[in-house]
C-alpha cells in the first residue's frame, strides 16, 4: 500500500511546493528592481552555503553539527526517497544510503528536539515548537518505510495500519519539510535562504575560487538625480525584492537579538522581529501570530502592514514605530551573526532615510544636528574656522601650504571636542616622535558625513562627501590617517561611490606599524591590566581587531578581553547618531559595556574612537575604569629622551 | 563646547596665542643670581606652559637701566647683555610646551630704593618723594632721559635676542614712564611736561626707540592704569586718551590694563585686589580701554574662576583674561579644564600671601601650594602613584598641614585615614574664614574637601584620635599635624582659666567661633599684630561691639602684608575701632560686672586702665604635644625628622627602614603647629615635602 501512497504524497508535495514557491517569488518580486546574475548566482550557492554561511552557522559548534545532520539528512533523504519511493528504484545501496539519511537526519532531529526543551528566551516559539517533531516523523517515517525496500522487513509487513501511520507520518513531514517550505512554515529559510544567498545584494561578502568575500559594509548611495527613484523606503515594497528576499530567509534564531544593544537596554528594538515585521508586511497583516521576543515595551499584535502602505505612520501605529527604527546604534553585531546573511543595518537605514528626508522627522537633536551639518559642516554648530583652535600651539603643517605629505592626518569633528582634542594632540605627539611626514587640511575638513547618513539625510551626507573628496582631489599623500573610526569607514568604504578612492588606516594600525618598523621608542609601561574595547566602525565594520591589541602588547600592559570583545564587541552606544535621537531604555549602552569592563578587573579600558570615548567617559560608576584612547596610551610611554626620528629624511637617504 | 571663549587662540603682532588666559607680568623675586632668570625661574614658567597658559609675561618691573635697581627684589636684569644666553633658556622651556613668553622690561624711576647696593640716586620727572617705598629722588636731566630712552631700546633687544616671544612696557605702578604721565608727579615745564603732548613724550620716545631697535615682527605691549584713584592723578578718561594716543601710532600690539594706582598703601592694596574685593572689580576701567584702541586688551585682577572669565570673555569686554595669582595657586588651571577635571583646580583665594611676601622682597610663594616655584627642587604639582608598597597612612588633625599630609599619602596610593576633632575640616582657617571679608580663605578647606573625597580618604570627622585608637588601624606611618590651642595661660595675671566662667580673659579663637558672644565694650589685646588681632576686632565691630584693639607692637595688623592691612583698616576705621599702639596687657581683675584691664606703655611703663565688660587676647598658638609624647616612643624614628633630608626634598630615612621589619611600629612625624606656631604654608610645605616619598 505504501508504494501506491508515498509517490503520490511526494509527488503531490513537490507540486504543492511549485505552487508556493512562485506565490513566495511574487511577493519579494513586489520590490524594486535589482539586477543579480541569476545563473551565476545559483552556481554559486553551494560554495557560499558550505564556506560563507557555514563559517557563521560553525560558531556555535553543535547547533552546527545538528544543522549538517539534520539537513543534510533531508537533503540526501528527500531526494533519495524520491527515487526509492517515488520512482520506485530500491536497487542497489539506494535503499541503503536512504536508510543512512534518514537515520542521520533523525539524529540530528534528536538535537533539534533538545534545543526546544527550554530553548533560550532568543528563539521563536510557536509553529518553531513543532519543527523537531516534524523532522522526527519524517525521518523516523521514512526509515521504517524504507525497511522492506531493502528487504530487512517483509513487504507490507504490520499490515494497513501500519502502513497507513507510517504514510500518515510522512505526509506530516512532507507537508512540514517540503510544501511548508514555500507557503511560509518554518522551513521557508531553506528556500529563502537558498536563494538570498544567490542573489544577495552584496555578492562581494561572499567567498569565490578567487579567494575569500571581503568586507561589505559601506551604506549604499541614494541616486539624488532619480526623480522617480523614492528616497528610501516607505512602504514594504519601496525595498529592492532581493532585500525582502533577504528578510524571508530569517530563521528566527534570535542570535541578532542576543548581541543587539538596544534591545539588552530595553530600548524598542529587536533585530529579529524587525526583520519578521518586514516579513508580514510583504505578504500583508499583523503581527500576531509572531512568536519571539516582543521590541521591548511594545505589546505583539498591534501593528500591521500591507506591502504598499507605510512601514511607520505619521500618526498612530503601522507595522513599525520610528522610535524601533531610531533605536539601532548600526553597530552592525546583528549582521555578523546572522546565520542567513540578512543586512538589518542597510534596511535600517533606508527606512530612515525616508523618515528624515521626507517626513522630516528625526528625533530629539537630530534635526538640530543635521542643520548644524548644513550650516556650519559639523554636527555642533562650531565655527567651522575654530577646527585648529585646539592645536593653535601645536603648529600642524597645513595641506593648503604644503601641497603634499606622506600622511593625510584627518581630524574629524573631535577637534571641537575636548576630551578628544587629548587624543589628538595625543596622535600629533606620536607622529611627531616617529618623525612623520603628515599635513591636516585644517579648515577645509569638513565632518565626514558619517552621521548625517546614519540618520538617513542622504543629501547633507552627499553634500559632505563631495565638497570633501574636491578638497582632498587638491593634495598629495600615500594615505589618511586617523582616529576616528567613523570617519575612517565613510573615507575608505562609502566615498568611493561618489569617486573618492583613498587608502585609509586607523591611528592604532599606523601606530602599530611604526612601532613594528622602529620608529618609536617606548618606556616599560607603568599601566596594569588593561582590556580594550573595540570600536564597531573599526572591527567589524573594517575588520581591524589586531593592530590595537598589538599595540597594547606593545606597550606591555596587562591585557585581558572582555567576554564580549572582537567581532563579539558589544557596541559603546554611540554610534548610528544613537545619543542624538538618544530613545529611552530601561539601562544605558554604555553603562552595560562598562560593568563588561569591569568584569574583567581592568583599571584601564582602552578605546580608539572618539564616540566611544565620550560614551565610556560619561558612565558614572563606582571605582570605574579609566578610559583612554591608544593613541594617548602610546604617547605617554614615549621615550623622549630617544633622538627623533625624521622619517621623511631617512627615506629620502635611503632612496638616494 | 564650554569654555570655548576661553580656548579661542588670538593674534597679537604675528604671533598666534593658544587661548586666552595671560600669567601678567608680576615680580617673582626669582632671578638671584645678579638678575639672571635661574632654573628656579625657569621651571616656574615651564610648569605654567606645561600646565597650559596661553601667555606668561614674566619678569614684572625688570629693570632697562642700571639706577632702577635689580637687587632689592631680585628681578630680572635686562641692563645687561649677560641676560641673552638665560632667556634662551626660558624661552625654549616655555616653547616646548607650547606657551608664549614676553617680559616686562621698565625704568622705575622713583619707585624703588636707594639705600643699598649700588646706592643709587633715583630718578623721577620733578623729584618728588614717593611714600610707599620712602623713596627720595632726583630730577631727571635731558641727557639722562635720552640715555634711559636708549637704555629700553636695548632692554628690548637683549629680549629680542635671547628668543622671548615679545615686551610689556610698564606704564603702570607708577613707574618712570607714567611717572612723566601724571601731573601728580610730572611738574615740568619743559618740553618733558605741562601739556598733554609733553607728559606723553617719554612715553612715546621709548616706544619709537624700542620700535626702531626689534622692527615691526616683534611684539610690544604696554601696561598701563585704568584710573590712578587720586584726586590729582590720572581719571580714566585721561586714561583713555593716553591709550587711543598710543594705540593711534599702530607700534602698540597690546594693552594691559590695571585698575588703581599704587604710590600709596592704599591704592596699591587695589592693585592686587585681596579676597575682600569683589570679582574682577575693576574689570570696567579695562572695559572702557579697550573702546578707545585697536590693539587687543588684557586684563588681570581678581579672576580667578574658569567660569568667570568665559563669562568676561564671552562678553567681550577684553580679549585676554590675566589668571596670574589663579596661576600660582595652581599652574595646570587650563589642563585641568581641559581634562574635564575643573573640580581639582586649587583656586586662589585671595590670600596675597604670594605679593606680600613679594613687597618685603621674599620670594613669591602660594599659601596653599608648595609646590609653587619649587618645581626645580623637585616637588611635583601632580603626585605620581607610588612603585612601593601600600602603606597604611594614619594623619591626625584636618587643618591644612593634616590635610596636605592625607592629600599627598593618598595621591601616592596610600590607605589613609584623617581624624579630626572638630566636626569639620579646616582647622584654624575655619576660624580665619569667620572674619568679616575673610570668609574665601575657606576655599583652601574647600578644595581640601573635594580632593580627600575623590581621593577616598577615610575621613573620621568629630573623632579625636588617641593611641588605642591610632593603634588598632596598625599604621604604617603617623602624621601628627594636631595643632594647638591659644596661648593666654603665658601671663598668669591676665587671669585665664580653663574654666571659661572663671576666666578673665578669652581668645580671639572663642570669638571667631562663636564659642563665647561678643561683649558690648571690648578690649582687644594683641601681642602678635598678624590676622587673628584684627579679624576679631573687625568680627567684635560688625556684631556692634566698641573695639579698642592695643598692641604693646609697632601697630595692630603691622604684620600683615602689605596689600591686606589696607583693606582692615578701611573696615576698622569705618566701624570706629580704637588701634593704640605701644601698651602691653599688665593685668585684668574683676570690678563688679566690669573688668578692668591694666595697660603698661613699653617705654614710660605708666601704666592706664579701661574698664570694660570683654577683655580678648589674641598671643598666638601654642603647640599641643600630648598626642606626639605619647607616640613617640613606640614610633621607629622616636618622632625625628631628618633635616638634611627634608630641606633636600629627599626620601626620609625612616622610610626605607618599613621594608626592613614591618612589625618594628609604625614612622611618626608631627608638622604644623603642633611643632610650632608657623602659618598655613609651613604645615602645608612641611606636608608635602615628607608625605610625598611615603
Amino acid at each position: 500500500m505504501l508504494d501506491i501512497l508515498l509517490p503520490i504524497l511526494i509527488f503531490s508535495a513537490l507540486a504543492l511546493a511549485a505552487i508556493g514557491a512562485v506565490r513566495r517569488i511574487r511577493l519579494w518580486r513586489q520590490g524594486r528592481p535589482s539586477p543579480v546574475p541569476v545563473l551565476g548566482g545559483l552556481a554559486a550557492v553551494p560554495r557560499r552555503y558550505l564556506v560563507d554561511l557555514h563559517h557563521v552557522v560553525a560558531r556555535d559548534k553543535v547547533m552546527s553539527s545538528t544543522h549538517v545532520a539534520t539537513a543534510g539528512g533531508f537533503v540526501a533523504a528527500m531526494a533519495l526517497a524520491i527515487v526509492v519511493h517515488g520512482l520506485g528504484l530500491a536497487e542497489g545501496v539506494l535503499g541503503w544510503l536512504l536508510l543512512a539519511a534518514s537515520a542521520t537526519m533523525f539524529v540530528g532531529s534528536l538535537f533539534v528536539a533538545r534545543r526546544r526543551i527550554n530553548p533560550p528566551a532568543r528563539l521563536s516559539k510557536g509553529p518553531w515548537m513543532r519543527l523537531p517533531k516534524s523532522l522526527m516523523a519524517f525521518s523516523l517515517g521514512i526509515f521504517v518505510a524504507t525497511l522492506p525496500a531493502v528487504g530487512v522487513l517483509p513487504p507490507d509487513a504490520g499490515g494497513w495500519l501500519v502502513a497507513v501511520l507510517l504514510a500518515a507520518a510522512v505526509a506530516w513531514g512532507l507537508a512540514e519539510l517540503v510544501f511548508g517550505m514555500t507557503w511560509g512554515g518554518p522551513m521557508k529559510h531553506a528556500f529563502a535562504g537558498a536563494l538570498h544567498l544567490a542573489f544577495h545584494r552584496r555578492a562581494e561578502r561572499f567567498s569565490t575560487a578567487a579567494g575569500p568575500g571581503r568586507r561589505s559594509t559601506g551604506l549604499k548611495a541614494l541616486d539624488l538625480d532619480d526623480a522617480e527613484a523614492p528616497l528610501g523606503v516607505e512602504t514594504p515594497a519601496d525595498f529592492t525584492w532581493n532585500q525582502l528576499l533577504g528578510f524571508d530567509a530569517c530563521v528566527q534564531c534570535g542570535r541578532c537579538e542576543a548581541v543587539c544593544p538596544a534591545f539588552a537596554a530595553g530600548q524598542p528594538l529587536n533585530p529579529k522581529k524587525l526583520v519578521q515585521d518586514m516579513v508580514v508586511g510583504m505578504a500583508g497583516g499583523s503581527d500576531a501570530a509572531y512568536a519571539g521576543s516582543p521590541y521591548p515595551g511594545k505589546a505583539v499584535g498591534e501593528h500591521a502592514g500591507d506591502p504598499h502602505g507605510p512601514i511607520v505612520a505619521r500618526e498612530g501605529t503601522a507595522l513599525v514605530d520610528a522610535e524601533t527604527l531610531w533605536s539601532c546604534t548600526t553597530c552592525r553585531a546583528c549582521v555578523e551573526e546572522c546565520p542567513m546573511m540578512i543586512e538589518h543595518v542597510d534596511a535600517i537605514v533606508d527606512m530612515r532615510r525616508f523618515l528624515t528626508l521626507e517626513h522630516g522627522n528625526t528625533p530629539n537633536k537630530g534635526a538640530e544636528v543635521l542643520d548644524n551639518l548644513i550650516a556650519t559642516d559639523n554636527p555642533g554648530g562650531f565655527d567651522p574656522g575654530s577646527r585648529l583652535h585646539w592645536a593653535a600651539d601645536l603648529e600642524l603643517p597645513l595641506m593648503a601650504e604644503r601641497g603634499e605629505a606622506q600622511v593625510l592626518l584627518w581630524l574629524g569633528d573631535g577637534v571641537f571636542d575636548m576630551r578628544n582634542q587629548r587624543t589628538l594632540r595625543a596622535l600629533v605627539k606620536v607622529l611627531r616622535a616617529a618623525g612623520v611626514d603628515f599635513a591636516v587640511l585644517g579648515n577645509e575638513e569638513r565632518d565626514s558625513g558619517d552621521v548625517a547618513r546614519r540618520l538617513g539625510d542622504e543629501a547633507t551626507f552627499q553634500s559632505l562627501a563631495r565638497r570633501n573628496i574636491a578638497t582632498l582631489a587638491q593634495y598629495r599623500f600615500d594615505r589618511i590617517v586617523t582616529c576616528d573610526p567613523h570617519s575612517f569607514h565613510v573615507l575608505a568604504n562609502e566615498y568611493g561611490e561618489l569617486g573618492g578612492n583613498y587608502e585609509v588606516s586607523h591611528h592604532s594600525t599606523y601606530i602599530n606599524e611604526l612601532l613594528e618598523a622602529g620608529w618609536l621608542s617606548l618606556k616599560a609601561s607603568r599601566l596594569g591590566r588593561v582590556t580594550y574595547h573595540d570600536p564597531c566602525y573599526l572591527g567589524r565594520y573594517n575588520g581591524e581587531y589586531a593592530a590595537p591589541r598589538a599595540v597594547l602588547d606593545a606597550l606591555g600592559v596587562e591585557r585581558v578581553e572582555m567576554a564580549r570583545s572582537g567581532y563579539r564587541s558589544r557596541c559603546c552606544g554611540g554610534g548610528g547618531g544613537a545619543p542624538i535621537t538618544d530613545i529611552p531604555g530601561k539601562q544605558r549602552i554604555p553603562d552595560m559595556r562598562m560593568n563588561d569592563v569591569s568584569e574583567t578587573g581592568a583599571d584601564l579600558v582602552a578605546v580608539g574612537c572618539p564616540q566611544c570615548t565620550a560614551m565610556l567617559e560619561g558612565v558614572v560608576a563606582e571605582d570605574r575604569a579609566v578610559v583612554k584612547d591608544i593613541a594617548e596610551l602610546v604617547a605617554d610611554a614615549l621615550d623622549e629622551s630617544a633622538p627623533a626620528k625624521d622619517r621623511r629624511r631617512v627615506t629620502e637617504e635611503e632612496a638616494a | 563646547m564650554a569654555f570655548d571663549a576661553l580656548f579661542k587662540p588670538i593674534e597679537i603682532g604675528n604671533l598666534t596665542i593658544r587661548n586666552r588666559v595671560v600669567s601678567t607680568a608680576h615680580a617673582e623675586v626669582y632671578a638671584t643670581d645678579g638678575g639672571m632668570t635661574t632654573e628656579r625661574y625657569v621651571k616656574y614658567y615651564e610648569e605654567k606652559a606645561k600646565g597650559g597658559v596661553g601667555l606668561a609675561i614674566c619678569g614684572g618691573s625688570s629693570p632697562v637701566s642700571i639706577d632702577s635697581p635689580q637687587a632689592w627684589w631680585s628681578s630680572v636684569n635686562v641692563s645687561t647683555d649677560r641676560i641673552i644666553p638665560h632667556f634662551q633658556n626660558l624661552a625654549d622651556a616655555v616653547h616646548k610646551h607650547g606657551g608664549k613668553i614676553m617680559i616686562q622690561i621698565t625704568h622705575m624711576g622713583r619707585r624703588s630704593r636707594w639705600d643699598g647696593f649700588d646706592w643709587p640716586t633715583l630718578l623721577s620727572p620733578s623729584g618728588i618723594r614717593e611714600p610707599v617705598h620712602r623713596s627720595t629722588c632726583k630730577t631727571i636731566e635731558e641727557e639722562e632721559i635720552w640715555r634711559v630712552i636708549d637704555d629700553f631700546a636695548q632692554g628690548a633687544r637683549r629680549v629680542k635676542e635671547g628668543g622671548l616671544d615679545g615686551i610689556e612696557l610698564s606704564a603702570v605702578h607708577q613707574h618712570l614712564i607714567d611717572q612723566f604721565w601724571s601731573p601728580r608727579v610730572n611738574k615740568r615745564e619743559d618740553q618733558w611736561g605741562g601739556s598733554f603732548e609733553n607728559r606723553m613724550r617719554f612715553g612715546m620716545e621709548v616706544l619709537k626707540a624700542v620700535r626702531a631697535e626689534v622692527g615691526d615682527d616683534f611684539v610690544v605691549g604696554m601696561r598701563i592704569c585704568g584710573d590712578e584713584f587720586h584726586p590729582d592723578g590720572l581719571t580714566h578718561d585721561d586714561m583713555k586718551q593716553i591709550a587711543a594716543y598710543y594705540d593711534a601710532t599702530g607700534m602698540v600690539d597690546f594693552f594691559g590694563v590695571v585698575g588703581s594706582g599704587c604710590d600709596t598703601h592704599d591704592t596699591l592694596a587695589n592693585v592686587i585686589p585681596n579676597m575682600s574685593y569683589p570679582p574682577e572689580p575693576f574689570l570696567h576701567l579695562a572695559a572702557g580701554i579697550k573702546e578707545v584702541v585697536g590693539a587687543p586688551v588684557i586684563h588681570a585682577q581678581n579672576i580667578k574662576d574658569p567660569n568667570q572669565a568665559s563669562r568676561i570673555l564671552e562678553g567681550g569686554y577684553v580679549d585676554m583674561v590675566g589668571m596670574t595669582r589663579a596661576h600660582i595657586a595652581d599652574p595646570h588651571l587650563i589642563a585641568k579644564i581641559k581634562m574635564d577635571q575643573v573640580d581639582q583646580i586649587k583656586q586662589c583665594v585671595g590670600a596675597n600671601y604670594c605679593i606680600d611676601r613679594q613687597y618685603q622682597g621674599l620670594d613669591v610663594l602660594c599659601i596653599q601650594n608648595a609646590a609653587t616655584s619649587r618645581e626645580y627642587m623637585g616637588l611635583p604639582h601632580i603626585i605620581e602613584p607610588s612603585d612601593g608598597p601600600k602603606r597604611k597612612v594614619v594623619v591626625v588633625g584636618g587643618g591644612p598641614g593634616g590635610m596636605e599630609a592625607a592629600r599627598v599619602a593618598a595621591e601616592r596610593g596610600h590607605d589613609v585615614t584623617l581624624f579630626e576633632a572638630a566636626d569639620q575640616l579646616g582647622g584654624q582657617i575655619t576660624l580665619a574664614a569667620r572674619a568679616p571679608q575673610r570668609d574665601q580663605i575657606a576655599g583652601i578647606t574647600r578644595w581640601y574637601q573635594l580632593e580627600l573625597a575623590r581621593l577616598k580618604v577615610d575621613l573620621r570627622l568629630g573623632t579625636r584620635a588617641d593611641a588605642a585608637t591610632i593603634g588598632d588601624l596598625r599604621p604604617d606611618i603617623v602624621v601628627l599635624a594636631t595643632g594647638g590651642q591659644p596661648f593666654l595661660s603665658q601671663v598668669p595675671e591676665w587671669g585665664y582659666a580653663e574654666d571659661r566662667e572663671q576666666s578673665l580673659v578669652v581668645s580671639t579663637w572663642d570669638i571667631l567661633s562663636g564659642a563665647v558672644e561678643p561683649g558690648r565694650n571690648v578690649l582687644i589685646f594683641d601681642s602678635i599684630c598678624e590676622f587673628a588681632g584684627v579679624s576679631a576686632a573687625d568680627y567684635l565691630a560688625d556684631k556692634g561691639a566698641k573695639v579698642e584693639i592695643v598692641t604693646d607692637d609697632i601697630k595692630p595688623g603691622a604684620a600683615v602684608g602689605g596689600t591686606t592691612f589696607p583693606t582692615y583698616y578701611r573696615s576698622l576705621y569705618e566701624k570706629e575701632v580704637i588701634m593704640t599702639s605701644d601698651l602691653a596687657l599688665h593685668k585684668v581683675y574683676r570690678e563688679g560686672d566690669s573688668l578692668v584691664a591694666v595697660l603698661e606703655n613699653e617705654y614710660t611703663g605708666a601704666q592706664e586702665e579701661r574698664v570694660v565688660d570683654q577683655v580678648v587676647v589674641e598671643n598666638g598658638v601654642r603647640p599641643d604635644e600630648a598626642l606626639y609624647y605619647t607616640l613617640k616612643e613606640q614610633s621607629r624614628n622616636k618622632g625625628q625628622v631628618d633635616l638634611e633630608a627634608l630641606y633636600a626634598i629627599q626620601p626620609q630615612p625612616a622610610l626605607a627602614t618599613l621594608d626592613d621589619d614591618p612589625n618594628a611600629g609604625f614612622v611618626l612625624f608631627r608638622l604644623g603647629d603642633c611643632t610650632a606656631p608657623r602659618n598655613t604654608h609651613a604645615a602645608i610645605y612641611d606636608a608635602l615635602r615628607i608625605c610625598k616619598d611615603f
